[in-house]
């Protein structure tokens, strides 16, 4: 009897696995938000370290070598690899901390921050720590940026990319940022570029791994660590909130919850990538979620970013 | 910290730390700000600029050292193209390699080793006179840039 009702309960299982995953299933909801899949691979960019490589000609450097870059229009110091005879993560100007590799979309976050210089920022869920760099970065080293990640081998990886790169204005923590209102600290900004599901441009195999119900608990974890934020956060103070996810549950759902759960409020932001959704699966969301922007695989990976301000500064 | 200042000797530099600004944990050191020093509670992973740490009694130095030492330290080679690209691949340096010598030229003094834009590639030993001209191979590579590819193998 007891071993029917564990055959029932697995076949339920692996059933409901099949109806909510696999590529078509994916692939139909995108269609029903508005976006006719394409296979698209992210493209190579890099992010040049302005606080490194002032007054060095590094992209003149980096062609003597045979690294070819292209612009890219929307970001200030990013550039598409457009062809390369060397690998972009081993040469010398990447070892001495002129450059970092970084995919486009990834380094929109950081820069949506308004005057970063000398203010108290909080990196959420930092490690491997590209968008750390960036955000010290753009702070020109000064200030403080509180860094944190829940796992202490990827915080090895975020230690070494503040060495190579220089940078002495961060402090990292191996701590959960759920608990990140135990440090006894306000922030002027967060950054909050959450564990999510990620997205097929920057997994082959994505479509194979993820299902609905991977969505749903990345889901709830994003909306733990926005609770967390917001206690963390001035009145004010500014939270960029990011995913590499292309589910509108990680993604719109959550700051439409943010927007009417929380003391936030979604402020416009400028820059590359679509509106955010208002209408999900016939749902209709707080009209402010519109000014979130959405990126669709092609230019960039698949990507989201919101901007957020605290109530009553 | 005193092995710090030994280290940085090695190359004929002095290097002035305000200790209270130096935090030690596990064995590494790091060099904070006093606005740091205020958020660096006692169980920080990391924090403000890594100087290096001690394994076995013995100095290991961060490329954030080697470059605070740039400007101080006596003792720098000027590589070629050719010779920087093998020493940030882990290879010894050629007497040929040498475009410009400052200060030790003798067997056993240390010296940092820098590329033709003036940035700190590394440090390595001198195991043969940098007048010998019949030295092929003159210093030996004791840590470079490269170490960040394998460090994270």
């Amino acid at each position: 009897m007891a071993i029917s009702r564990l055959l029932e309960k697995f076949l339920f299982t692996v059933k409901q696995f099949r109806l909510m995953s696999g590529r078509d299933f994916f692939i139909n909801r995108y269609l029903q938000l508005g976006w006719e899949f394409r296979g698209i691979k992210a493209r190579q960019a890099i992010r040049i370290n302005q606080t490194n490589a002032k007054g060095k000609s590094i992209l003149e450097r980096l062609l003597s070598v045979g690294v070819k870059l292209e612009k890219i229009p929307f970001l200030d110091s990013g550039y598409w690899v457009s062809g390369s005879k060397v690998s972009v993560g081993a040469t010398a100007e990447y070892l001495l901390g002129l450059y970092s590799v970084q995919e486009a979309a990834a380094q929109i976050p950081p820069a949506l921050f308004s005057d970063l210089k000398g203010k108290t920022v909080l990196d959420a869920c930092a490690a491997p720590g590209g968008k750390t760099v960036e955000v010290s970065d753009l702070m020109g080293n000064t200030g403080v940026v509180v860094a944190l990640d829940v796992s202490k081998k990827r915080l090895a990886a975020l230690a070494n990319h503040l060495e190579r790169c220089h940078f002495s204005n961060a402090v990292v923590y191996n701590m959960d940022a759920r608990s990140a209102s135990k440090l006894n600290l306000k922030f002027d900004k967060i950054l909050l570029d959450a564990p999510c599901s990620g997205n097929f441009a920057s997994d082959p195999f994505w479509f194979k791994r993820r299902t609905l119900k991977d969505v749903e608990r990345n889901s709830a974890l994003q909306k733990e660590l926005l609770c967390e934020a917001e206690k963390c956060l001035v009145p004010g103070g500014e939270l960029i909130y990011s995913t590499c996810s292309l589910e509108p549950e990680e993604n719109e759902l959550n700051m439409d919850w943010a927007v009417k759960n929380l003391n936030l409020q979604i402020k416009e932001i400028n820059c590359y990538g679509e509106k955010g959704l208002t209408d999900v699966f016939g749902q209709t969301l707080d009209p402010s979620v519109a000014y979130c922007r959405r990126m669709w695989p092609g230019l960039t990976q698949g990507f989201f970013v919101c901007k957020l301000t605290k109530r009553g500064g | 910290m005193k092995q710090l200042l030994l280290f940085s000797s090695q190359f004929g530099a002095k290097i002035v730390l305000n200790p209270e600004l130096v935090l030690e944990r596990s064995k590494r050191y790091y060099l904070v700000s006093e606005r740091l020093k205020k958020l660096a509670r006692g169980n920080f992973y990391a924090a403000g600029l890594y100087l290096g740490k001690i394994k076995n009694g013995v100095f290991f130095p961060s490329f954030n050292l080697l470059n605070m030492l740039v400007d101080v330290a006596e003792n720098k080679v000027i590589l070629d193209k050719k010779a920087a690209w093998l020493f940030i691949c882990g290879r010894d340096v050629f007497r040929t390699g040498i475009m410009r010598v400052y200060g030790a030229r003798g067997k056993g003094a240390f010296t940092l080793v820098l590329n033709d834009f003036g940035e700190c590639l590394g440090f390595g030993r001198i195991i043969h006179s940098l007048d010998d001209e019949d030295a092929r191979v003159v210093i030996q590579n004791v840590l470079d840039v490269g170490d960040f590819l394998r460090r994270e193998k």
